[in-house]
């Protein structure tokens, strides 16, 4: 039974996540959507892993989301370097383009 | 009545993730972050994950929030954006689509998750460690395990190659930052390496052990006892590479002697798997500081 309801908040966490995504355009909101998404998307594999109280769960999507949390933060951390580059040398490169 | 809490913790996850989508203050939408990767966390311990749930608390809840912080200081504050209803129409059906064929999904594949488990079952006698989770990680899919080691290091001279620019400035901690720090520093290598040792058979293993290692290099960071500008990183860089450089040299090894890319030597799985595991988690640890102080080489811009 908590798989089904856990496996429902991943599904409503990605479609909060797509729709901010969309609909804001500000960098560092789309960043935390996309690792609200992503942890959607790991909440609906860890949901599918569960079978039962006293069943040990799949550890195949255990692993699947392991790796995902790492390659998250990795991707997060090079998103957040462009994004504060894009912070400060933007309105630099724009000067430069006028002249 | 656990079934009283789950809804509640439920209504929470998805309550603490809108607020950091939407609170109009970076500090607080991180805070919301935070405190989100945490309870999401605490139902993954629920669902029987304990392993995933502590590298989420780790390193998806503590350290991305440490990086979003980290960022949002030298960031503008957001702008509130102008959306027209039609495209705010269209984000609203796909979001809710996407969303409602993923909570479908489920109801109508049941049994579709019981493909591999059967093969792990079968084939942890002779993986050398007893936690499925780590043998699917450091066994059966270790190429997985490799390359996402390999994305790491991507991430990182990205890091370094962006951002190149003013040294941060450390606030002074106060007096009783250096006694808390000498706690501290030690008793995360100890964690550090019990998490590592427990992964053979419990939850924990090289992810978590190397993320609570960045947690003690990190304080020592702020204390300014540990430098990654000038000479000093060096041995940073060097130990963040070593992790893929010793799984080659270990898979390439492997070959040589069993013919098998990554196929360890019978009998000598766990001592295999633990050296492997313990330059992942030095390398993970120096990685992560890396991505977080970000990378500076004296005067390379003004």
């Amino acid at each position: 039974m908590p798989d089904l309801i856990y496996h429902g908040v991943g599904a409503g966490l990605v479609g909060m996540a797509l729709y901010r995504a969309a609909t804001c355009a500000d960098l560092l909101t789309r960043i935390l959507a996309l690792n609200v998404l992503a942890v959607g998307i790991a909440a609906v594999l860890v949901a599918a892993a569960y079978r039962g109280s006293d069943v040990p769960p799949d550890a195949v999507p255990h692993a699947f989301v392991l790796t995902g949390i790492v390659v998250l933060v990795a991707v997060t951390a090079a998103l957040l370097a462009l994004a504060e580059r894009l912070e400060r040398d933007g309105d630099a490169g724009r000067d430069n383009a006028d002249e | 009545m656990m079934t009283v809490f789950d809804v509640m913790l439920a209504a929470t996850i998805l309550w603490t993730a809108w607020t950091a989508l939407t609170a109009p203050d970076r500090t607080a939408a991180i805070a919301a972050f935070l405190v989100f990767g945490l309870f999401v966390g605490l139902s993954w311990v629920r669902l029987g994950a304990p392993d995933v749930a502590m590298a989420e608390a780790a390193i998806g809840s503590g350290l991305t929030g440490a990086l979003l912080l980290r960022a949002s200081r030298g960031m503008t504050p957001p702008a509130p954006t102008r959306v027209t209803a039609p495209h705010r129409a269209a984000a609203v059906i796909t979001a809710a689509g996407v969303a409602g064929v993923l909570a479908w999904a489920v109801l109508v594949l049941p049994e579709a998750a019981v493909v591999y488990d059967p093969l792990v079952d079968a084939n942890i006698g002779d993986s050398g460690v007893s936690n499925p989770v780590t043998a699917v990680l450091l066994n059966f899919r270790a190429w997985d395990t490799l390359l996402e080691l390999v994305v790491l290091l991507a991430a990182l001279l990205l890091v370094a190659a962006l951002r190149p620019i003013r040294a941060a400035r450390m606030a002074d901690l106060g007096p009783l930052y250096p006694p808390f720090l000498r706690i501290m520093a030690p008793l995360s290598i100890f964690l550090s390496a019990h998490l590592l040792w427990l992964g053979t058979s419990d939850p924990g293993g090289a992810f978590q052990a190397g993320a609570v290692l960045c947690g003690g290099l990190l304080a020592l960071f702020f204390g300014g006892t540990l430098k990654t500008d000038g000479p000093d990183v060096m041995p940073l860089w060097a130990l963040a590479v070593m992790g893929v450089v010793v799984f080659v040299g270990a898979g390439l090894l492997a070959e040589a002697l069993t013919g098998t890319l990554l196929e360890y030597p019978d009998g000598a799985d766990k001592a295999w798997i633990l050296t492997i595991e313990s330059a992942l988690t030095l390398s993970i640890g120096a990685t992560l500081l890396l991505l977080f102080s970000g990378l500076r080489q004296g005067g390379a811009r003004p």
